[in-house]
């Protein structure tokens, strides 16, 4: 195994070598970088030339100019000597100050749409594998590919003029017309009549309800103007919190094992007598607090499923946590809602909530809520750009996965064997469904710091994408080379992780040393 | 057993009850912040969108020469003068006075108003006076390129070649004004000369004791020479103190990087995010800001920059104009948008050798080409008043231009005239390669119109056009690889020591190899000459010369637009490098 590992890392040096020698030469001759000063009318246009010639070592050949560079990067191999040289961009910044910050900047723009398409594509998968060629499949399909098949700059702009400014037009007098609450509601049935199962009645009854549910709650929403003074309410979160307790329980225990259900509804209980105490000290919130109550609130759930016992006490115990942790996040929501109205008569946010540009507003104050709001504005539509684009991938390969799963034998034994649907999909099917995403999740982390160069440039984030292409075009080549040196590498880190994880996961494949 | 469980969790819920509380924040009072703020915040803040973000404090220099540098810099700091709209060099009397003592030889005095100081308090004086005098000279500098001997001290990005003419400077007594000799006259010393950066900073920064060391410095260091390049470890340390120190994204640790003796100084900067100017409570001579905050949000794609002006979160935007973009812009509700030209030109320029040896069958050429219609097809969509520029050397709107065009020639290619190019030509059919820029659709265009006319009076036109990565390394292979070339030039809308940069002989950026004695001559007395009404007459025979000779077309001026939300008023375009901040303190927002 070691060996194998050493291997494989001295493999990937060479790569890395070979790949930066190759990427170093394409940059050099891709284009001019004297070419704004050759057509320059500047009297001086000579010394210019010459200034940037010396700065850029444009005499030199780029083969030379390479090992130059090369030199310089390899000192970033002494651990903690700062003696790290990646060279300086045309306007004299030094790559690794422009590197540190991009990489902040992607990794705050495409983590959350990663991690939310790897779990909604994920379950959309399953749930689509188990209801193979219904209605639900077709329509889930179909949607994964319209998505997965839009431009990515369009879908920006798009969202953009109807997510932002829409919105934000709405919201400066928020009346929802008929008309729109009709086209809803007619969604809404579309929805339900796909996910329903059974009869056309019963899948039209569906539909019927879908309708009155979307178009009554928004209605709702309207009149109490919820919109300018949103909230969710201690009632919402009790009645939302009952139906976590039974989803949670169906999926992890099933709801015939009482004693967990048991464990969850009583941490639903405790989540709303903990509303209001909890209140005083969410006021004053800092991100660390706010992790340590959800730990907190996960260790409580624990404790509450290990004293309830039973037979299986895991079973409670995995049902109470995550009730309590879905019940602490409608909490959590409720104070984000309670601080909305401030945060939109903010002198700086002007009523227009929505932001197309940017990580956030310039100059901002305010406490936790607003500045986290704050985030969330900016963060929420590229995200959601994102997401619908990579959905596609993880519902077509988790459904493939799952589906070969379903028909293996082991499967038709467990059943055999007289398990429940529940039992055979979560415990059997699932786990081993979700191997081949291993590889697949690996690369996609590994990729992530590589930047999204059109939604950056949409939605002005200056992340890695943005670093590269500018740089690209400038003919810069040590901030190209910077942003490849850190994607290199990490492809190659996480391509060796996947086929460690690979073999740790499933036993049937072993590193052959 | 029981018991002592119970407790036990009671006591690892107080532990961390306790834990929470102590990495609550700072009670910030709650809704305090959110009530009292917004009240003041909305008082005065206005954001601008720009497409490149802010790299350098020192504008001047190799590395930090971007147009936003200049921008903030505009804002930022003051001088002997600015450059407005028209554009003309407007001095500015609150900051100090300059006087020119005698013509010949050219002397000029600079004075420092007194109580005009930086914003740490530090009088600018003649300490700032000397620094930029040595930066701007190149006075210093003893580098041979061809030899790879000696220093450039300052990497200046600007020319030396002007201020360079004068002698080391003659100080003055009162500490804050200073005397420039020049050995010949300079036509553009106006513009050419005014304060850097801050000398203490500069100095301190640079290993020197003080202000005063730099002073000593500078006057006692010999003159550079690249035939004896001599080390200077000291001129050396300022030299690159001043070259790279100013270079940064991120609000600098050290205050003194970022000084300011404008209206504004810089309060805050989020690398390539934005950047937040606020006023300058030490700046107390010249107009009076009226906005209190001024943000400024980089927006490379001008798509995102109309978005975010339609959804508020910029108030100003100028955008690079093109069709898509101001119509895009003009449906916005809410805004003002002002459309004029900037100061690039495009223009044909002929090879004066090959196929066009012949003066005649240049002007034939010339005679087909129908610089209406590329207007039509190029700008005026953009600006709708727009008009074919008539003159190689003045810009449209300017005085000079009017004057210029009734005299210079231009008048017989206002319309295309195929008879007498037909014959002109005498049954002969040249072959011409006309090279450009094939990635902008704007030069596309002119191609298309001027190959379909000229091929009409017997002219084989052949499409040179090149990739974007291509064309400007090709410009000095005119005659070569073509015969005539459509590009642009950026005028620098003040001074006349561009003029021989284009069309002296045998001048580095004269593609087309024009040579023409009456306008050599013109050109040679132009960059000495001081008097601006005999600068215009001079640059008016270049430009008839250039018609006369049949050199080649200005065709149109590039369009330039700016979009203001209607809560701010005071913003102008500006069509030269500052971009709207020339007045900035004319800005105000009403509510």
């Amino acid at each position: 195994m070691l060996t194998y590992i050493v291997r494989r890392l001295i493999a990937a040096v060479l790569i890395l070598l070979g790949a930066s020698f190759i990427v170093y030469l394409l940059t050099a001759v891709s284009g001019d970088p004297l070419m704004d000063l050759r057509a320059s009318n500047s009297p001086n246009r000579e010394a210019l030339i010459q200034q940037r010639t010396d700065l850029l070592s444009l005499d030199v050949p780029p083969v030379l100019r390479y090992f130059e560079w090369l030199g310089g990067a390899a000192s970033c191999l002494v651990p903690f000597a700062g003696t790290c040289d990646l060279g300086f961009s045309v306007t004299g910044i030094e790559v690794t100050t422009q590197l540190s910050r991009a990489m902040g900047q992607t990794i705050q723009l495409v983590t959350a749409a990663t991690v939310l398409a790897i779990l909604i594509g994920i379950s959309l998968g399953i749930i689509t594998a188990l209801r193979q060629y219904s209605g639900l499949d077709y329509g889930v399909t179909f949607m994964a590919f319209l998505f997965f098949s839009l431009p990515v700059f369009w879908v920006a702009v798009l969202l953009k003029e109807y997510g932002a400014i829409g919105f934000n037009d709405f919201l400066q007098d928020p009346v929802i017309p008929l008309v729109a609450l009709m086209i809803v509601g007619l969604v809404s049935a579309f929805i339900w009549f796909l996910v329903s199962n059974g009869s056309l009645k019963r899948k039209f009854i569906a539909a019927a309800i879908g309708f009155v549910v979307a178009a009554g709650i928004l209605w709702l929403l309207d009149i109490t103007r919820w919109f300018l003074q949103p909230g969710i309410g201690l009632i919402v979160i009790l009645i939302g919190g009952v139906g976590i307790a039974y989803g949670m329980t169906l999926l992890t225990a099933g709801l015939k094992n009482r004693k967990a259900l048991y464990s969850a509804l009583i941490t639903v209980g405790i989540g709303a007598i903990a509303y209001f105490p909890v209140q005083p000290l969410l006021d004053q919130a800092t991100p660390l607090m706010i992790f340590l109550l959800a730990v907190a609130t996960v260790l409580v759930g624990l404790a509450v499923g290990y004293f309830m016992g039973g037979y299986d006490r895991r079973q409670s115990m995995n049902a109470a946590a995550l009730t309590a942790f879905l019940v602490a996040f409608l909490i959590l929501l409720d104070r984000f809602m309670q601080s909305w109205p401030a945060y939109v008569d903010n002198g700086r946010i002007r009523g227009r909530p929505i932001a197309t540009i940017g990580s956030s507003t310039p100059n901002i104050d305010g406490d936790f809520w607003i500045i986290s709001l704050d985030t969330f504005t900016h963060l929420l539509l590229p995200t959601v750009a994102l997401m619908l684009i990579s959905l596609a991938g993880y519902s077509r390969y988790s459904r493939a996965s799952m589906l070969e799963i379903m028909n293996q034998d082991y499967i038709r034994t467990a059943r055999a064997k007289g398990l429940g649907e529940r039992t055979v999909v979560m415990r059997h099917a699932f786990r081993n469904a979700l191997i081949p995403l291993a590889t697949l999740i690996a690369f996609d982390i590994g990729g992530l710091i590589g930047g999204a160069i059109i939604t950056e440039q949409v939605f002005a984030f200056s992340g890695m994408g943005q670093l590269f292409v500018q740089a690209l075009s400038r003919v810069d080549p040590n901030p190209v080379m910077g942003v490849f040196l850190i994607t290199g590498i990490l492809a190659l880190v996480f391509n060796l992780v996947a086929d460690l994880v690979y073999s740790v996961l499933d036993p049937r494949v072993r590193v052959k040393a | 057993m029981r018991f002592a469980r119970t407790s036990k969790v009671v006591g690892v819920a107080a532990v961390a009850a306790l834990a929470l509380g102590a990495c609550a924040g700072p009670d910030t009072g709650g809704e305090d912040t959110d009530s009292s703020d917004p009240a003041q915040a909305t008082g005065g803040t206005v954001t601008v969108a720009e497409t490149n973000s802010f790299t350098s404090f020192n504008q001047n220099s190799a590395t930090g020469n971007v147009d936003i540098n200049g921008k903030v810099s505009t804002a930022t700091q003051s001088g002997f003068n600015y450059i407005d709209n028209s554009p003309e060099i407007v001095p500015n009397e609150d900051f100090g006075t300059y006087e020119v003592l005698s013509e010949d030889p050219l002397t000029i005095e600079y004075r420092v108003n007194e109580g005009v100081t930086w914003s740490d308090g530090d009088p600018i004086d003649g300490g700032d006076l000397l620094l930029a005098w040595a930066v701007f000279s190149g006075h210093f500098n003893d580098e041979d390129p061809e030899a790879e001997t000696g220093t450039t001290y300052f990497d200046y990005a600007g020319d030396t070649s002007g201020v360079g003419l004068s002698g080391l400077p003659v100080m003055g007594e009162d500490g804050r004004s200073m005397t420039l000799e020049y050995s010949e006259p300079f036509a553009d010393w106006e513009s050419a000369y005014d304060i850097d950066l801050p000398a203490h900073v500069v100095a301190t920064g640079g290993g020197l004791a003080d202000e005063q060391a730099l002073i000593d410095l500078i006057m006692s260091a010999p003159e550079g020479d690249p035939e004896n390049p001599e080390e200077r470890p000291e001129l050396s340390a300022v030299g690159d103190f001043w070259n790279t120190a100013f270079d940064t994204t991120s609000l600098p640790t050290d205050p003194s990087l970022f000084l300011s003796s404008g209206p504004y100084v810089v309060q805050d900067m989020v690398a390539e995010q934005s950047m937040t100017l606020v006023k300058n409570e030490s700046y107390t001579w010249g107009p009076e800001p009226m906005v209190d905050e001024i943000t400024i949000r980089f927006i490379g794609a001008a798509p995102a920059q109309v978005q975010a002006l339609q959804n508020g979160e910029v108030d100003v935007i100028a955008p690079q104009a093109s069709a898509d973009t101001l119509a895009s812009t003009e449906g916005i509700e809410g805004i003002t948008i002002e459309q004029a030209n900037d100061l690039s030109f495009d223009h044909l320029d002929l090879h004066q050798g090959g196929v066009f040896e012949d003066e005649n069958v240049r002007r034939a050429f010339l005679l087909t080409v129908p610089t209406q219609a590329i207007l039509e097809s190029t700008i005026l969509p953009l600006v709708p008043d727009a008009v074919v520029r008539d003159s190689q050397i003045f810009d449209v709107g300017t005085p000079g231009y009017e004057a210029a065009i009734t005299v210079n020639g231009s008048e017989e290619y206002n319309d295309v005239n195929i008879d007498m190019a037909t014959e002109l030509l005498e049954g002969a059919t040249p072959e011409v390669r006309i090279m450009y820029n094939a990635d902008n659709p704007n030069r596309v265009d002119a191609y298309t119109l001027i190959a379909e006319s000229a091929t009409q009076a017997g002219f084989t036109v052949v499409d040179g056009g090149l990739p974007a990565t291509e064309w400007g390394a090709a410009l000095s292979n005119s005659g070569e690889a073509h015969d005539a070339s459509i590009f642009g030039w950026i005028s620098s809308g003040v001074g006349v020591t561009g003029v021989p940069q284009l069309y002296g002989c045998g001048s580095a950026s004269n593609f087309g190899q024009w040579c023409d004695e009456e306008a050599q001559a013109a050109m040679d007395e132009l960059i000495v000459t001081t008097d601006e009404a005999r600068q215009d007459e001079l640059s008016t025979i270049v430009d008839r010369r250039l018609f006369e000779t049949a050199f080649g077309l200005p065709l149109f001026q590039g369009p330039g637009f700016v979009a203001v939300a209607d809560r701010v008023q005071g913003v102008e375009f500006n069509p030269t490098q500052t971009g709207v901040f020339w007045n900035v303190w004319e800005w105000s927002v009403t509510e």
